[in-house]
Order: C-alpha cells, then sequence, then structure tokens
C-alpha cells in the first residue's frame, strides 16, 4: 500500500524523531570537525614557533637575548660561528662521522635486507622486528649502554664510539628503505636473469642493485640527516676533544649562552632541509617511507 | 626415435603435507611444443619450476638434452623463460633486455650485436632497440620477453601463462604471431596454462593436470573428441550429461546406454565399464529438430521444452528444458535463422558417434 505524502500519525512521530537525530549528529560532526581543525593548527603552530623565533634570532643585531621581535637584522652570529674554532672543529667531526655512517649503515642494511629478503617470512620477521629495535630505545638508554660497553670492551677511540653508535641508530632506517626498495623488485626479474645464465651473485649486480639503487641511495641520505641531528647518544660518548657539533651546541648553552646556537641550528635545520629535498627528489619521500618501487 | 630433449620421469614434489606434483612423466622431442593445462594450483607450475631448477623435486628425474639435471643450478641450465609478467628489466632498454642472456655468456661485442638485431627483426621489433619496457604495449613487452629467452638458443623455451596478461583480442591475434614464432627458430617449447583455448591453439600435444597428477595426455582434437575421465571432459569444452546405466552392446563400437530420461546408443571402445556411468555430448553436436522428430539407429533423440535463446554474433546459445526437468544447452551457429519462441515443443537430437562415455 502506497503511504502517500501524508504519513499516519504514529509513523509522523518517527520521522520527526528522526529527523532531529540526523540535526544533533550533524551538530556534533560539525563540532568535532571544527575540534581536529584548531587541534592541527595549534600543532602546526606549537612545531612552527621555535623554529620561527630560533630563525629570527639568528639574525639578531644585539649583543644580549632581548625581547622577540629583535629591532635590527645582521649577520654576526654566522660570522662567529664560522670563526668559531670549538664549533667548527665539532661541524668537522660532526660532517666525518655522518658520512661514515651513511656508508657504513647502508652497507649493512643492504647485506642485510638481502638476506632477509630470502628467509621464509616466519625467520624473517623476528629478526627485522630486532634491526628496527633501536627506534624505540630512548637513545638516552643507547647512549648510556654504549658508554658502559665501550668500557668494558677496551674501544678507547672516542670516534669510533661515535661512529658506532650513530651506526646503532641510524641502521634501522638505512634496513627500512632497503628493504622497501628490494621488496618492489619482483622475483621474476632475478629469476630471470638467472634463466639467462647469470649466476645469482651476477643477478643480484646487474638486476637487484641497480634496481635498488635509488631506495639505497635514499637510506644513506635518512641515516646522514639523522646521523648529523643526534644529541642523545653522542653526548654519552663525546670528550673534550672529539665531540659532535649539536653536542658542542649543548655544552655552549651551559657555558656562555649566545645567538651562535641559533646560528647553527638555523644551519643544521637547512642542511637536514635541504637532504631531505634531494630525497624527495631522488625517490620519492612517500615511496621510501611507504611502498617500493616497480610492482606492476 | 631420437632421445627427447626434455624427459620428466617420475618426478614429484611435496610442500609439507600437501602433494603439488605427484609421479608425473612425460617427454618433449625436439621442435614440438608441448602444453601442460590445468586449472590453477594442478601443479603445473610446480613443474615447469622444477625444470628450470628453482625448485628441486624429492623424487623422479629431469633430463635436459640427455643430461640429468639434478643439483644443476638455474644459471646452468639451458632453458628460456618468458614468465607471466614477461619479467623485462626495467632499467635496460629492450636491446639490452635481449642481449642481457648474451653478455652473460660472453658473447663479442659485434656476436651479441647480430643476434639481438636478428632476434628483433624475428619477432618484428626491429628499431625497438633504445626503447624501454615502460614504453611498449603488453603484446609488444611478450614479443621482448620471447626474444631475450630465444636469443641464447636453449634447449627448452618454457613459456608460464604466456598470453594471459592481454586482454581477449590481442590474446588470439598473439596466439598466432607466437606459434609461428615458435616454430619458426624450430623450438622446442613446454607451455604452462589454464587457458584451454592457448593450449589447443598453440600445443602440438597437451597434457591435461589436476590435482598435482596427469589426467590425460594427447593432441587437442583426441582430448576434445574422446577426454576418459569427467573431470577432463569438464576442463576442455563444454558438456551436457546423461547418467545412467550401461546397457547391452550393439554393433561393434557401440553400446546401449539406458537413464531415465529414455534409452540411447553410445560410442565405447569398450575402456568404460561397471554398472553406472555417465556420458556427455558437446553442445554444438546437439541438433534442434521438430517436436515430431523420431529416433533410428544413427540418431538418439530427447524431448523438450524451448526456455530461451542468447544471442552472441557468431552463435546462438539454447536452453532446453528436458521433460526431466535438467536443462540441455545447444549450440548453434548463427545463418540468420528465425529463433523460436520460448515454450516450443522440440526434439533434441544427437548421433551416437558423438556421445562421449566417461569414467
Amino acid at each position: 500500500m502506497d503511504a502517500g505524502i501524508h504519513a499516519p500519525p504514529r509513523l509522523g512521530n518517527a520521522v520527526e524523531r528522526l529527523r532531529k537525530r540526523h540535526r544533533l549528529q550533524r551538530i556534533a560532526d560539525d563540532v568535532s570537525g571544527a575540534i581536529v581543525v584548531v587541534g592541527i593548527w595549534l600543532t602546526v603552530f606549537l612545531l612552527l614557533l621555535p623554529l620561527v623565533i630560533t630563525f629570527s634570532m639568528s639574525f639578531d643585531a644585539r649583543d644580549y637575548l632581548g625581547a622577540f621581535p629583535p629591532p635590527s637584522l645582521s649577520l654576526r652570529w654566522y660570522a662567529k660561528f664560522f670563526s668559531d674554532s670549538y664549533l667548527l672543529e665539532g661541524l668537522k667531526t660532526s660532517l666525518q662521522i655522518a658520512t661514515l655512517t651513511a656508508l657504513a649503515s647502508t652497507s649493512l642494511g643492504l647485506a642485510a635486507a638481502v638476506a632477509l629478503e630470502r628467509l621464509p617470512s616466519r625467520y624473517a620477521q623476528p629478526l627485522i622486528s630486532l634491526f628496527l629495535s633501536p627506534l624505540i630505545v630512548p637513545g638516552v638508554v643507547i647512549g648510556f649502554g654504549l658508554l658502559i660497553f665501550y668500557a668494558r670492551t677496551g674501544v678507547d677511540s672516542t670516534f669510533l664510539r661515535l661512529l658506532g653508535g650513530h651506526v646503532l641508530i641510524t641502521f634501522p632506517y638505512a634496513i627500512r628503505t632497503v628493504l622497501a626498495a628490494l621488496g618492489g623488485i619482483r622475483p621474476s626479474l632475478v629469476e630471470v636473469a638467472q634463466s639467462l645464465g647469470a649466476s645469482p651473485t651476477r643477478a643480484f649486480w646487474t638486476v637487484t642493485f641497480p634496481l635498488a639503487r635509488t631506495g639505497v641511495a635514499a637510506g644513506a641520505i635518512f641515516a646522514f640527516v639523522f646521523s648529523l641531528d643526534d644529541v642523545a647518544v653522542s653526548i654519552f660518548l663525546s670528550d673534550p676533544h672529539r665531540y659532535t657539533l649539536p653536542v658542542a651546541l649543548v655544552s655552549m648553552l651551559h657555558a656562555n649562552f649566545d645567538l651562535t646556537i641559533a646560528a647553527a641550528a638555523v644551519l643544521i635545520i637547512g642542511a637536514s632541509i635541504g637532504l631531505m629535498c634531494m630525497l624527495d627528489w631522488l625517490a620519492g619521500l612517500d615511496r621510501v617511507i611507504g611502498s617500493g618501487y616497480y610492482k606492476p | 626415435m631420437a632421445t627427447p630433449v626434455l624427459e620428466v620421469r617420475h618426478v614429484g614434489k611435496r610442500y609439507g603435507d600437501t602433494p603439488a606434483v605427484v609421479d608425473i612423466s612425460f617427454d618433449v622431442q625436439s621442435g614440438q611444443i608441448l602444453a601442460l593445462l590445468g586449472p590453477s594450483g594442478c601443479g603445473k607450475t610446480t613443474t615447469l619450476r622444477m625444470i628450470a631448477g628453482f625448485v628441486e623435486p624429492d623424487e623422479g628425474t629431469i633430463a635436459i638434452g640427455g643430461r640429468n639435471m639434478r643439483g644443476v643450478r638455474p644459471h646452468e641450465r639451458s632453458v628460456g623463460l618468458v614468465f607471466q609478467d614477461y619479467a623485462l628489466f626495467p632499467h635496460l632498454t629492450v636491446a639490452q633486455n635481449v642481449a642481457y642472456g648474451l653478455r652473460q655468456r660472453g658473447d663479442s661485442r659485434d656476436e651479441t650485436a647480430r643476434r639481438v638485431r636478428e632476434m628483433l627483426s624475428l619477432v618484428r621489433l626491429a628499431g625497438f632497440d633504445d626503447r624501454r619496457p615502460a614504453g611498449l604495449s603488453g603484446g609488444q613487452q611478450q614479443r621482448v620477453a620471447l626474444a631475450r629467452a630465444m636469443a641464447i638458443t636453449p634447449d627448452v623455451m618454457l613459456l608460464d601463462e604466456p598470453l594471459s596478461a592481454l586482454d581477449a583480442k590481442l590474446r588470439q591475434q598473439l596466439r598466432f604471431e607466437l606459434k609461428q614464432i615458435l616454430q619458426a627458430a624450430h623450438c622446442t617449447t613446454l607451455i604452462v596454462t589454464h587457458d584451454q583455448e592457448e593450449a589447443m591453439s598453440l600445443a602440438d600435444e597437451i597434457i591435461v593436470m589436476d590435482q598435482g597428477r596427469v589426467l590425460q595426455q594427447g593432441c587437442a582434437a583426441a582430448i576434445y573428441h574422446s577426454p576418459r575421465t569427467r573431470t577432463v571432459a569438464e576442463f576442455i569444452g563444454r558438456t551436457n550429461w546423461f547418467e545412467g546405466k550401461l546397457g547391452q552392446g550393439l554393433a561393434p563400437g557401440f553400446r546401449e546406454f539406458v537413464t531415465a530420461e529414455g534409452r540411447f546408443v553410445v560410442r565405447s571402445d569398450g575402456s568404460v565399464n561397471g554398472e553406472s556411468g555417465q556420458f556427455c555430448v558437446r553442445p554444438e553436436r546437439l541438433r534442434m529438430l521438430p517436436a515430431e522428430a523420431l529416433p533410428s539407429e544413427e540418431l538418439n533423440t530427447v524431448s523438450g521444452t524451448l526456455m530461451g535463446a542468447e544471442y552472441l554474433g557468431s552463435e546462438i546459445h539454447h536452453a532446453v528444458a528436458l521433460d526431466s526437468g535438467r536443462t540441455l544447452i545447444c549450440v548453434e551457429q548463427n545463418r540468420d535463422q528465425s529463433l523460436p519462441t520460448p515454450g516450443t515443443r522440440i526434439t533434441v537430437g544427437f548421433r551416437p558417434a558423438d556421445c562421449i562415455l566417461t569414467s
């Protein structure tokens, strides 16, 4: 039977109730949507504000730490940074460590990822979790643990101590990007290469490696950036003669606070952003972090 | 007869408790094209991977060119592989792809270039040398994969579902081309496929597999005309089944068959015996006759009612409801005949020779 436009009274009440519920739901949706938007802007503001202040302070012309905003601008803190032998020594060590870390981490990551790819997943999964575990251990704990470990094992060179620590904390990033790159290479490519007479080793260097190259490069850049930025682990492993730039900045913060720190911070941030842009241009950040390449 | 290029003898493989391949044996002669046909999971791909050397058989032997392949690694075998996804190297050009195997073998630069040119012209892709695989159509990629595998003149070509990644129209066209190329180069070939048309059109001989076993081996016509089991009959082509009991022998090669729908005369070579059984008739062998048509020694008949017709262009498929309630499918060539109205009483006729008795 067709109910027509005029519904019976009982049904009319039900329709009215339903409409009221829809109205309330709509208000609730609007309110929660607004809260999310406010939350996002608040987060962006809180994340960016320190950067903006640091950035403007690094160009502050005043001798002392004055109120924001600075009345006049200058490059004096940058000039001071590049003439401060203490900081430059730290920068040199940081760049050396970061370069070697990037090389070591990616080589180890590549070797481990290739092995993991060949293992059945029930063995590979626990191993991957193990290799990624430095991600969830706080840097302070790693740094302190390494300090004791090095003391016991007699590793005396501060440079080697720093290098070991940095490889440990950057290794998860390297292995993850390489695994993603390898995972994107269809197994049939390697099998075809073998059927065409390439030994497994030849097939690796002529097919697997060229296809994973962008992923490997991405892993290296990741490792470089994380090594350059690390404070927590390095602070335990540095000594007064060998220290990284971030460690030098922290100790300067305690001793004589001036705005050279802001200038140095802006330089490090600039270098990191530059490298990340390079990574994005090279491989696409979403692809490095997300799925692999060459998936059909 | 000369030694077969590929010999597979009593080969078996199991994964854990699941048998993937159970005691299969077959030969591929020089220049022959053989197809392993079966549904997915029937063991045909495992068989191919064992021949290529990626999987070691648990039992039995595989010999290529008379040489036992046990313990011989994939790169030490002389097989040409063409995968379903073609597996072209995306970082290399078409010419570099084709040259890959030649370079592994250590051929000279001139020799390699000459062979690449020869192969590309064989697959009609001359001039595509510097293209990247990503810039080629599916059919072109397939031909590059074929050229790359054939370039090293392998003892055996192994093709895994070579055409199934292509759309239906292109597939039909490439099927013909593929066969010509393989025959022109006198390639000994094993094709693995689940597509019966692919197998029938490409292969000289077909092996039907199911659940890791060989069900039947023969040329396309033999398998279509005389499938030994119901599984084979249903896998290759369409079928209308009649179930009942085998009756007495009639003229040599023919027997009586009794079903709930009537008595029929069926072809019998004596290989199928026993009380209850079944036979099938291919839909295109059923004839639609007027309701008053009578059976004879040369014609079985069964009466029913037309349900409706599917007009498919070159063919018309009629559904006929038998008086027992079952439905038969009857295929007619489209000769511009008028379609009978649904509900018409008709008689379906079929020759005893078209009745396929199976176990």
